[in-house]
């Protein structure tokens, strides 16, 4: 398949979405075989696109106006002067992001057919779930800031949607909420900041806002602000600090959707959005330099909040908030690379996370760490697969994540203090990693009616674990040459990924050792912490106990937003209306008395009704008016 | 004078729509002798409607004028079809609530009828007094439609106040008229125009009192802060129909008087009111959505949902030119299909729930989902959500004001209509969390139910009509060039090249 | 001859005399009665603009002729609403016609 049908990519699974709204209670098995056939064939497809890519632009140099571009022109207004494409852009981020996306979405659908079967909207489910894949697929498929937004925010949609599932719980629906509004507040930077770039620019089309930017053409102060406002885009979609905090709560939907949407794909759109435009901001330093602090803060402090959460879906929740860190801390550097070969390697290892701890919940209904532990006899499989994706999150050669991060690592290197901030919260990635296998699946029962009920998923979960397990061993490796030629392709999968930069692979020994030692150390620390019997899964809140509570508390910033909602948004609110219903209505019996009180009537008018009330505000907006245009003309 | 042309064959539709409410009138005195049926009445206001939107369509692309009166060209076509279709749309989404709650039908159909030519006349204007009968036809029959509820004793109240400051605010706007007429010494808009871009304006000071009287009286008619305290009282207590019409029909004529005045005869004097426009536009925007926070009544909520609506159009006002026209049409065209999805499905709410609380939407998704998901899918265009029509037209006419240097007042408009999100999002939650009415207490530990079946159907006038606004709301959204062109048509005329 | 001056002057007055009243009465009646004044203040404007600038036409004579129409079919119109309330409540007070509000 060539660069130009790419958008039948996205319309796949779209067409699914209205087969499936429309009809699904009619098909047999309510179309669930649908959702995994037409995503399988998507599969399919993305690595052609990959493989056709290769052929195209393996060797030598990128032209970003050939045949991976096209567009139709879908609005035009005053001649050309604002223009909107739907246009259709094929480069190696983007075949990295189709690969990712299909693969993990294919993989979550195959399970959830195991994991959701006899829920109610069973239906609906892969529905939205073909949705959220069709607007995943068009956002990093497209060509234009413009047909970008769009996806962006259908995502959001489909985020919302699929995080309320369970709308018949409160928390469930409260969740969806703070997560719409939350990313929301997001999307309107990212919308100012498109429609700034368009301002100077005069086009959506991204390729000729890189060129625009790189020959100079922006002011640098107006650059750095509109680069700003698209960042805090990338901050709402991808839970940065201060946006962070819906993520964890969007744990509420079911753990398939966690895996794909809240792990591997959607939260990944603003790492995406960042590596694409990431030209603009070599021009601007100091907007990269904010995406550097941001994603730094971000990594640290979520990793802090995972080392005490004691939900399993919520420690994976703040792990992803801290590895987007990582990634954003990878852009912020100026390393693409890195940041995408992260994303790409995360996306595997922790959607295996997120389905394993689906297994867990589906075996045992508990999803406290602290009830569960001693799994491991009852289920196996799940057991090491799990393993094997922690191994890969803490950084342990050879599996994924060691060499993602190391590259990561790499990129710091002449930066210290970001590299220290960085080995550290390795350490604790590694120490919460740790924690999290040693008290679900090793150690005591801790709850014997939970244990009993355990029994092993069936084939139709574990297989997917297996697949990803699979891929979380190997992915890393796709940065030898000889691999990716063993392959089929000419100049290894690595310089696939890497198309825009032919020096590919920065493995150095000394580093290499380093960042090992650091995953072993927090490993060991975390042994030694929590290995053993079931009351060592609590002792660490009498450790420090204002410290814990902070963190619990997630540095209460959820307490913040929810104050400054309650007293800022509703309270100018109900200002304003009470100013509407007491001062023009009650007082405004007074103040009418008093603007027309030079007639020395006053008395007989303080019982003025309403319908003079309300001619009064013309009155006041009459006479207002009038004074300023006197004055100011 | 014999050079006037006095073609009445250029106001078919107009004439279509008058003999209509005539007919309507007539049989509705005699409907006890002539045994109505009562899907009659309804049905020939319906065909009446379309029968005036598709005559009109005979004008397209012509520019042609009636005694130099009132202009037949693409901006009037563009009106003359939105206002028929949203009368045939009111018609048959609220003939089952007519025939319940209204005294008299067949006077209801002929105020609805009367009130569109108003607002056809309003937009076809050439000249001062004939806008002004036409916004008068429009208010009368809107006085006496908001009146006429059976039952309810809030609508005599709010036909009150609306009749009582609607005068207030005519009388507002003829003083301003005059004063204009003064200043220029012509009722006609071209001449009018002429003397302005000359500067052979007689004296300042009428001028600008005259303007700011025009906005105050005009601003009535949209429901500008601070001349809207009528419209949530006026919204509240009238008959749903007549609230949709309201606010369709009604604002959408007075903001074709407000193009064809401000981009016509007061252009040349721009500068003068132009800053008006702004800090109305920035007034209402902020109060309408503000206040919207915190109502409980649906009708007071797309009241004020629809002031901070106007606020928008405002802004593309006092920014005008043929970009930021062209984008208001087009937004206005939008809006009118999305406010009217949302209008239609309340009315079927209503017919079933004879409520009009919000909090009596909780668990609609669950009673009826198709009702649930117009309303969801209504008010997430209003908030402007992508993929939908309030986005797209939004996001045009945002870009179109931008472009005039109004950069701090978009800003403002972006802000508020995330704000707006919020409101809308709670009525969303209600319908799609929390239990129906009469659902027994869902089970603590599993979270379900066995719940009676509390399902019920939409009629199916009212699943029709929802069913086309919706369908026109996402087409919109996704592909909204048609339209767009239509409205480029439209204010080419305007701003003639 | 009279100057301009002296009929706007006196129509302002009058226009504001009758804003006043909606501003001041209770009666829906009387505010009837001031938005008629309010008019009246247009018709003597529009008529006065007339002679004085525009006089070998008669649009501004037609225009008050035309308000003074108007005005009557709107007196006739609020009068029913006023009478249907009336009816209702015993009362044409508009203070008392607020069950509407917030």
């Amino acid at each position: 398949m060539g660069m130009e049908q790419v958008v039948l990519l996205p319309a796949i699974p779209a067409a699914i979405f209205v087969v499936l709204a429309l009809f699904s209670p009619l098909l047999p098995r309510r179309g669930d075989w649908l959702a995994v056939v037409g995503m399988a064939v998507v599969v399919v497809l993305a690595l052609a696109v990959a493989f056709h890519f290769q052929d195209f632009f393996g060797h030598g140099e990128f032209d970003p106006s050939g045949e991976n571009a096209r567009a139709f022109e879908w609005l035009n207004l005053s001649n050309g002067l604002f223009q909107i494409d739907l246009s259709t852009y094929v480069d190696a981020i983007t075949v990295v992001m189709l690969l990712v996306v299909s693969i993990v979405a294919l993989m979550v659908m195959i399970y959830s057919v195991g994991y959701m079967r006899g829920e109610a909207r069973y239906g609906w489910y892969f529905g939205a779930l073909s949705f959220f894949t069709a607007s995943m697929l068009l956002l990093v498929t497209a060509g234009n800031l413009m047909v970008l937004y769009f996806a962006w925010e259908a995502v959001g949609l489909a985020s919302f949607l699929l995080i309320g599932f369970y709308w018949e719980r409160r928390s469930a629906a409260e969740a969806a909420k703070k997560a719409f509004i939350t990313t929301r507040i997001g999307d309107v930077g990212l919308l100012i900041g498109i429609i700034l770039l368009w301002r100077e620019a005069g086009t959506f089309d991204i390729q000729q806002i890189i060129e625009f930017a790189e020959g100079g053409g922006f002011d640098q102060r107006y650059l750095t602000v509109a680069m700003l406002f698209l960042f805090m885009g990338a901050v709402g979609k991808s839970a940065q600090f201060p946006l962070h905090v819906w993520l964890p709560d969007a744990m509420e939907g079911p753990t398939p959707v966690s895996a794909l949407i809240h792990a591997a794909t959607m939260v990944v759109a603003g790492v995406y959005l960042v590596a694409r435009m990431l030209p603009v901001f070599d021009v601007v330093l100091v907007a990269r330099d904010v995406v550097l602090y941001t994603g730094l803060i971000t990594a640290f402090m979520a990793a802090t909040m995972g080392l005490v959460a004691s939900d399993i879906k919520r420690v994976l929740a703040y792990s992803t908030v801290s590895q987007l860190g990582f990634m954003f801390v990878a852009l912020g550097l100026g390393s693409p690379t890195a940041a995408m070969f992260h994303l790409f390697t995360h996306a595997f290892f922790k959607a295996l996370l997120f389905l394993g701890s689906g297994s867990v919940i589906h075996a045992t209904h508990q999803q406290e760490i602290e009830q569960l532990g001693g799994l491991w006899r009852k289920q196996p499989l799940t057991t090491w697969t799990f393993v094997i994706g922690s191994l890969a999150l803490a950084g342990v050669i050879p599996l994924a994540g060691f060499w993602s991060k190391d590259e990561i690592l790499h990129a710091a290197n002449h930066n210290l203090p970001v590299f220290v901030t960085l080995a550290v919260t390795a350490g604790l990635t590694a120490i919460y990693t740790t924690r999290l296998v040693l008290l679900t699946f090793f150690g005591e029962p801790r709850n014997h009616h939970a244990y009993e009920h355990a029994h092993e998923s069936p084939p139709i979960m574990t297989l997917p674990l297996l697949v990803l397990a699979a891929l979380a061993a190997v992915a890393g490796f796709v940065i030898y040459e000889g691999v990716g030629q063993a392959l089929g392709f000419a100049g290894g999968i690595g310089q696939l990924i890497f198309a825009h930069e032919p020096e590919v692979f920065h493995f150095d020994r000394d580093l290499a050792t380093f960042a090992l030692a650091v995953s072993l150390g927090g490993i060991g620390i975390g042994l030694v912490y929590w290995w053993g019997t079931a009351e060592r899964a609590t002792r660490a809140r009498g450790w420090a106990p204002e410290l814990h509570a902070l963190l619990v508390n997630r540095y209460y910033f959820d307490d913040l937003y929810q104050s400054l909602i309650n007293y800022v948004v509703l309270g100018a609110g109900s200002v304003i209306a009470v100013f509407d219903k007491r001062v023009v209505n009650e007082t405004g019996v007074d103040g009418g008395a008093q603007t027309v009180g030079w007639f020395g009537l006053r008395l007989k008018f303080l019982q003025t009704g309403r319908i003079p009330n309300y001619a009064l505000a013309m009155a006041g907006g009459i006479v207002t008016l009038s004074l300023v245009a006197f004055y100011t003309s | 004078m014999s050079d006037l042309n006095f073609d009445y064959t250029l106001l078919i539709p107009e004439l279509i729509l008058a003999v209509a409410a005539g007919i309507v009138l007539l049989a509705d005195a005699f409907h006890t002798e002539l045994r109505l049926n009562r899907t009659l009445l309804p049905g020939f206001t319906v065909l009446a409607a379309l029968a005036a939107g598709l005559t009109s369509l005979a004008w397209l692309d012509t520019s042609d004028d009636f005694a130099t009166l009132l202009a037949v060209d693409n901006f009037t076509a563009f009106f003359r079809v939105l206002f028929a279709f949203t009368l045939a749309t009111v018609v048959i989404g609220s003939y089952e609530f007519v025939a319940r709650e209204i005294r008299h039908q067949g006077e209801f159909y002929a105020m609805f009828l009367l009130a569109t030519l108003g607002a056809s006349v309003m937009a076809a204007s050439q000249e001062l007094l004939t806008a002004y009968i036409g916004l008068e036809l429009l208010s009368f029959s809107l006085y006496v439609a908001v009146s006429l509820a059976k039952r309810d004793p809030r609508s005599g109240e709010a036909g009150l106040k609306y009749v009582l400051l609607g005068g207030v605010a005519s009388a507002t706007l003829l003083y301003g008229l005059s004063l204009i007429y003064g200043s220029a010494g012509s009722t006609s808009y071209a001449a009018i125009s002429e003397t302005f871009a000359a500067g052979t304006a007689n004296v300042e000071l009428p001028l600008l009192l005259g303007l700011v009287l025009v906005i105050a009286g005009l601003g009535f008619k949209i429901s500008a802060v601070p001349f809207h305290m009528w419209t949530p009282d006026a919204y509240e207590g009238a008959p749903l129909p007549v609230t949709a019409i309201l606010s369709a029909t009604s604002k959408a004529g007075a903001i074709a008087l407000l193009l064809r005045l401000f981009s016509g005869p007061l252009l040349p004097v721009k500068d003068d009111w132009q800053w008006m426009l702004a800090v109305i536009s920035l007034t209402t925007m902020v109060a309408g959505n503000l206040i919207a926070l915190q109502q409980t009544n649906i009708k007071r909520l797309l009241a004020y949902s629809s002031i901070g609506q106007v606020g928008y159009m405002l802004l593309a006002v006092a920014t005008i030119s043929d970009a930021s026209a062209s984008a208001l049409l087009l937004h206005l065209g939008g809006y009118t299909v999305t406010n009217l999805a949302v209008f239609m499905a309340v009315i079927a709410f209503y017919n079933r729930q004879r409520s009009e609380r919000i909090a009596d939407f909780r668990g609609l998704a669950e009673t009826n989902p198709y009702l649930a998901l117009v309303i969801t899918a209504a008010l997430f265009s209003l908030s402007g959500m992508p993929l939908l029509a309030g986005f797209t037209t939004k996001f045009i006419l945002f870009q179109a004001a931008a472009q005039d240097g109004y950069l701090w007042l978009v800003a403002i408009a972006v802000v508020m209509s995330t704000i707006s999100l919020y409101y809308y999002l709670l009525v969303i939650r209600l319908m799609y969390v929390q239990e129906p009415d009469g659902a027994p207490a869902p089970d603590p530990q599993t979270g379900r139910l066995d719940r009676p079946n509390l399902r019920w159907r939409t009629s199916p006038a009212s699943y029709a009509v929802t069913a086309v606004l919706l369908l026109g709301t996402i087409a919109i959204g996704l592909y909204a060039t048609p339209l767009l062109e239509a409205a480029d048509d439209a204010a080419a005329v305007l701003f003639p090249a | 001859m009279i100057p301009l001056e002296n009929f706007l002057v006196l129509s302002a007055i009058l226009f504001a005399l009758g804003f006043y009243g909606v501003l001041a009465r209770r009666s829906a009646i009387l505010i009837l009665i001031a938005v008629e004044l309010m008019l009246a203040a247009v018709s003597i404007n529009m008529v006065a603009f007339a002679a004085y600038l525009d006089p070998t036409r008669f649009t501004g004579i037609i225009f008050a002729i035309f308000v003074i129409t108007v005005a009557a079919a709107e007196v006739g119109l609020a009068l029913g609403i006023v009478l249907r309330l009336f009816r209702e409540r015993a009362s044409a007070n508009v203070d008392e016609a607020n069950s509407l509000k917030w």
